[in-house]
């Protein structure tokens, strides 16, 4: 079942902002972007039209949190974004 | 004999001079194999209960491993155990550089140290012999001044000033690695013992040498292959964490009020590779080289680990990169633990805010943060009370309420109301307010790639045993607690970014069967006698291969078992109950954010899981039938 803030018309993007962390913002050479996306694969498809083939090793393994939540505890790719939504996408980490 | 050890371990007693081998029957070495585990157990059975940590009754023992500086990969800690005067609990203080190999090199497998010099004194051991000497010219000196006078060819565990002055949480420093935590340090000031230096030329016995160097070069590859141990680390080291950290409202801010911050991006470990990092450092055999070498003063220094730049980065509302590095400094030279500095400064910041004491350090302001970590360590003015932690602080100013320890012991930088079964690990740490000893639960509710929900304690109390039990016998074996990563394999991570419905799956599986995976830890290891893949436990088959014996997957998991269960014994002895395993209001009773009902530690709703999954009574005391199972003898 959907939640209310996922529960959106599925043809509305809303401006949401991307923030890229450790590789992959290496690879990107910058630190995130804006854009208009409506769920979170097309915010993915953004990033690989952005920064080309280059990126995608880096994506392989990543954790993608909307809101500093995993996406595995919402929709997955399908998750509905809205209007001032974080997208921030994770190499798998070590520390601590 | 077995392989890997060199089979004497040294006792010196300070009061007397006194030198002896101590022996340790091989019952105790395949038991308790080395590191933690064995430390524990000689501590047990030398240490009697109610003695005070800082009097010359108190036992300092170092420990190696049989794979210590044998070739295997990252596998060179050094373990330091010892009744903690932060705390009163048993503390296992492991720590990367090379003391470990050079005390091998000299013939021993540990150290046992008794006594208290008259004055003070370094101990030199070597193959040909062991002498106390004269430290008077080293006292007083700072952690980089004494090892530079003493000889360069040899290894080093070394106090500074906080240590002799007997701060209580004071570390241990060997080249620029530390033996953090619970005032280790102090308890080698309380002996007038300024340093230990070791060196030599032996080396174990392997029984199978050539079959064993392949497998440490297979694990070589392996860690090199994989994305957490080849790339991340490497390239942010343990920093790597703080931007994912502030993401998932795990991050200590204003002294673990909030768990996020909009400032720390400015002190994550891509703002210190993009400004300050000069290379990158390793421990002796490693192939991570996780460590940061930063310019700080002109000079070329380690720079921050991930705890350091949150304790003294968003928990004191500070976003000044270099500071922090100069800070990080500070205290190493002294001899601080910074995670336990940090927390003492938040909490004094707050009760300065709320009237309780008088202060000039005040949340956001830096300026004056480099005298009271002077007065800490020489214990001057308000640093007098500072230098015994914020439990003491607590009792004597007030403010119970949001003094951040459990069992004295200061938590370091992961809020766990932004992952609750982390914060039941805080409270059921042994050594007290630890995320390593707590199992690192955060790892599966926030900042690993295979993520549960973190606001739930559903399966939590499974899963703290799950990782408290691999983190121990991986310790245990003398191994980086980051040669772990490999259970993670890449192309399970590989399956689990690209498939939601893996994701999903991996979550629930881990959730809704994390109590039974606890439990099913405690099968005999007889009931599970495989080796285990490679791939994801290298260290099992290079231990069997380095000590010549059966180690198998259950032997491993009953080792981890075993090791934790001696550690609480201690405890228990020394008079610890549940009531010990807690945490302050501000964690289980204030939500950390508004909108999240979940967002407290909810301790009540899985401690009583949590102690009979581990085969306690509701005491937290081990049973009888436990201790049996894993052939503990009180």
């Amino acid at each position: 079942m959907r939640s209310p803030e996922e529960d959106t018309n599925d043809t509305f993007e809303a401006m949401v902002e991307v923030k890229l962390f450790a590789t992959i913002r290496k690879v990107a050479g910058e630190k995130g972007f804006k854009t208009e996306a409506s769920n979170v694969q097309e915010v993915l498809e953004e990033i690989y039209r952005k920064y080309g083939p280059e990126i995608r090793s880096e994506m392989a393994y990543c954790t993608i949190l909307v809101n500093g939540r995993n996406i595995a505890h919402l929709r997955g790719k399908r998750t509905r974004l809205k209007e001032g939504d974080v997208i921030s996408f994770f190499p798998p980490l070590a520390g601590g | 004999m077995l392989g890997g050890y060199m089979g004497r371990v040294l006792e010196v007693n300070l009061s007397n001079g006194e030198r002896r081998l101590y022996p340790v029957s091989r019952r105790i070495r395949e038991l308790y194999v080395g590191n933690k585990g064995l430390g524990t157990r000689l501590l047990y059975d030398l240490l009697p209960p109610g003695v005070d940590p800082l009097s010359p009754d108190n036992i300092m023992i170092v420990t190696t491993a049989p794979m210590t500086g044998t070739g295997a990969p990252s596998t060179n800690r050094v373990n330091i155990t010892t009744k903690s005067p932060l705390t009163g609990a048993i503390v296992n203080s492991n720590s990367g550089g090379n003391f470990g190999v050079h005390l091998k090199r000299a013939g021993y497998d540990a150290l046992i140290v008794r006594g208290k010099a008259p004055k003070p004194v370094y101990l030199k051991i070597t193959e040909d012999e062991v002498s106390i000497e004269d430290a008077k010219e080293l006292w007083g000196l700072d952690t980089h001044e004494t090892q530079e006078k003493l000889p360069k060819e040899m290894g080093k565990l070394v106090i500074g000033p906080a240590g002799e002055n007997l701060v209580k949480f004071a570390c241990i420093v060997s080249q620029e690695r530390v033996n953090g935590r619970a005032g280790v340090g102090a308890v080698m000031g309380s002996k007038n013992l300024k340093a230990v230096i070791a060196g030599g030329k032996m080396k174990p016995y392997i029984p199978d040498e050539e079959a064993y160097r392949e497998t440490c070069k297979a694990w070589r590859e392996v860690l090199k292959a994989h994305p957490a141990t080849s790339q991340q680390l490497p390239s942010y080291g343990t920093a790597s964490f703080i931007n994912i950290c502030n993401a998932t409202f795990t991050m200590p801010t204003r002294n673990f009020k909030y768990g996020t911050w909009e400032e720390t991006e400015k002190v994550s470990g891509e703002s210190l590779a993009e400004k300050y990092l000069v290379k990158n450092t390793a421990c002796y055999g490693c192939v991570i080289a996780c460590g940061r070498q930063v310019e700080v003063q002109g000079k070329k220094v380690k720079g921050p680990e991930y705890e350091t730049l949150g304790m003294l980065g968003p928990n004191i509302l500070n976003s000044d990169l270099k500071a922090i590095c100069e800070f990080n400094y500070q205290a190493d030279l002294l001899g601080l633990d910074t995670i336990s500095l940090g927390n003492v400064l938040g909490f004094v910041m707050e009760a300065g805010e709320k009237g309780l004491l008088k202060t000039e350090l005040a949340f956001g302001k830096i300026d004056n943060i480099p005298q009271a970590i002077e007065d800490i360590a020489y214990r001057r003015g308000l640093g007098e009370d500072m230098a015994e932690g914020v439990r003491f602080l607590s009792q004597k100013y007030g403010g119970k309420e949001f003094a951040i320890h459990s069992k004295g012991l200061e938590i370091p930088s992961y809020e766990p109301r932004g992952a609750v079964g982390h914060g039941l690990g805080y409270a059921v740490s042994c050594r007290g307010g630890c995320h390593l000893q707590g199992g690192y639960v955060v790892y599966l509710e926030a900042n690993g790639p295979i993520t549960v929900d973190p606001l739930t304690t559903r399966g939590k109390p499974g899963l703290v045993v799950m990782n408290q039990t691999m983190l121990e016998a991986v310790s245990t074996l003398g191994c980086c607690n980051f040669t772990i990563f490999t259970m993670l394999m890449p192309k399970l991570l590989e399956l689990n970014a690209r498939s939601a419905l893996v994701a999903k799956m991996l979550s629930l599986g881990f959730l809704y069967s994390g109590n039974l995976l606890g439990k099913s830890l405690s099968m005999p290891s007889w009931t599970i006698p495989v080796k285990p893949p490679f791939m994801m436990f290298p260290q099992v088959k290079a231990h069997a291969q380095c000590t010549g014996t059966n180690f198998t997957m259950g032997k491993f998991i009953e080792l981890g078992q075993r090791s934790y269960n001696i550690d609480k014994l201690f405890n228990v002895r020394e008079g610890f109950a549940a009531k010990d395993d807690s945490l302050p209001e501000r964690l289980t009773e204030e939500l950390q954010r508004s909108e999240e009902p979940n967002s407290r530690v909810r301790l009540a709703e899985m401690l009583p899981t949590y102690y009979k999954i581990r085969g306690w009574d509701q005491e937290g005391r081990p049973t009888d039938k436990t201790l049996k199972r894993l052939k503990i003898e009180r």
